[in-house]
């Protein structure tokens, strides 16, 4: 549980001293919705603005990567790597550290971007800010889960940054699919639906107890 | 690991299984075949209905093939033992045939059926994905080739990825009535005279994954001994 907070206060006072990870996932998750902006325009009609809560999430999941490469790239520089693989505690809470950090910088960076979303398609957030700050965390903590496991294994490939979207996106999709229908019927006033929650739910559970145990396998050295 | 040259138990069962399921692939095979095409033709849509005996069998055998690939790389990382990550391997090769076989047929039951060849459906969408996660193993395979970190990484990334396969089963459910994509077999949703060239087919289909694992597995042991010699002769001539 110590190695935990070590872990978790290590990331978060590296990322406060620097903030360069969490400027560059919030500046990217915004270019990301200004290039849809070019690429489909919503435009006003209630069909298009249907795909708002599909393009919020995939800017937050892009975002997300580029998080989570930073993550373990930040391990192999000075050798810190070797230093997290001898220390002496589980690595399973190592893990756990390291994902509680990234959850936590996803969040910070979803929070800002939900309010510049909220406010660049007028879509009214305040009413519903409560349960779609839980749909939020349920979906970043899934993102996060399984994110920081294959975080560890994309950097030790040959194309690290390039490896972890292949192996991560076809992953996430249970994640997203929840989460997406869930803001979708949110955005729409609607009472927020079982299924995607359950999915979700269900999704995280099983990604934070299977990177858990697997994760001694990743930290190797 | 014993010796660097010699047969592991796996390997030799592999090795030993080839004829039988070959031989029993080789009758099963085209009595299937008789059967399907013996059996009733559906009253609405006709003959195209029969490649439900490939398209549903494909996948329970791409199915297997994940779930091997899973289990053996749960083994490996349990055990440290080089064939079960060969085993792991052969098997997600073997089930992304599989499931190349399922998203190849679907389709030609789809256009006679829906009248398009593929739709958007939650169902079709994530079979595509478990193609693309198993995709993804092969690739973290290559892209990690010649380190003791492959066998590792990849028994990882099998047992997350069979988090997809519960979730391509359950598809229809999900999609909550939207799914176009036929319901999953219940009982009695076969009509009468279906029933034996459905199941012979699923047992044809299992049986060719059993004959093309065996054969899977039995190449990659060869292999790994052939550069287990070559490695061994090399360092005999060096000196």
């Amino acid at each position: 549980m110590s190695v935990l907070l070590a872990v978790l206060w290590k990331d978060l006072l590296v990322e406060w001293r620097s903030r360069d990870r969490v400027a560059a996932m919030g500046v990217f998750s915004l270019l990301v919705v200004v290039m849809f902006q070019f690429a489909a325009p919503p435009g006003a009609s209630p069909e298009s603005r249907a795909h708002l809560p599909g393009l919020l999430w995939v800017a937050w999941l892009f975002a997300a990567i580029l998080g989570l490469n930073r993550s373990f790239a930040l391990e192999l520089e000075n050798d810190a790597w070797a230093g997290l693989a001898l220390a002496p505690a589980d690595r399973g809470w190592i893990y756990l550290g390291k994902a509680l950090a990234a959850l936590v910088l996803l969040l910070a960076v979803q929070l800002a971007s939900a309010v510049a979303f909220g406010l660049a398609f007028a879509v009214p957030l305040a009413p519903v800010a409560a349960p779609l700050a839980g749909v939020t965390l349920l979906g970043a903590l899934g993102i996060s889960a399984i994110g920081t496991l294959f975080a560890a294994v994309a950097a030790r490939t040959q194309y690290r940054e390039a490896m972890l979207p292949l192996l991560l996106l076809p992953l996430l999709v249970p994640v997203l699919l929840g989460a997406v229908r869930a803001t979708a019927a949110l955005l729409a006033q609607e009472p927020l639906p079982w299924p995607p929650l359950r999915l979700l739910l269900v999704t995280d559970a099983v990604f934070l107890i299977v990177s858990f145990l697997c994760f001694e396998y990743v930290l190797d050295e | 690991m014993s010796d660097p040259a010699g047969e592991t138990g796996l390997d030799a069962l592999a090795r030993r299984a080839v004829r039988p399921t070959g031989w029993l692939l080789a009758l099963l095979l085209p009595l299937w075949l008789f059967v399907a095409a013996q059996a009733p033709l559906d009253s609405v849509q006709g003959v195209v209905q029969k490649i439900l005996y490939v398209h549903v069998p494909c996948a329970f055998a791409a199915y297997l093939g994940f779930a091997c690939t899973a289990v053996g790389g749960a083994l490996y990382l349990w055990r440290r033992e080089e064939h079960w990550d060969r085993f792991a391997a052969s098997s997600a090769e073997v089930g992304v045939l599989f499931c190349a076989l399922v998203i190849a047929t679907g389709p030609i039951w789809a256009r006679a059926s829906w009248g398009r060849w593929w739709s958007w459906d939650l169902r079709l969408t994530v079979t595509l994905l478990l193609f693309l996660v198993y995709l993804s193993y092969l690739l973290l395979r290559s892209f990690t080739e010649g380190s003791e970190r492959t066998a590792r990484f990849a028994a990882v990334y099998g047992i997350a990825g069979l988090a997809i396969v519960p979730l391509n089963y359950l598809a229809i459910d999900l999609a909550g009535g939207r799914s176009i994509h036929p319901e999953n077999l219940q009982r009695g949703s076969l009509g009468p005279g279906m029933r034996a060239p459905f199941w012979l087919g699923v047992g044809t289909a299992l049986l060719a994954f059993a004959h093309l694992l065996a054969r899977r597995v039995e190449l990659a042991a060869l292999g790994e001994r052939a550069a287990a010699r070559a490695a061994a002769a090399e360092a005999g001539e060096a000196p």
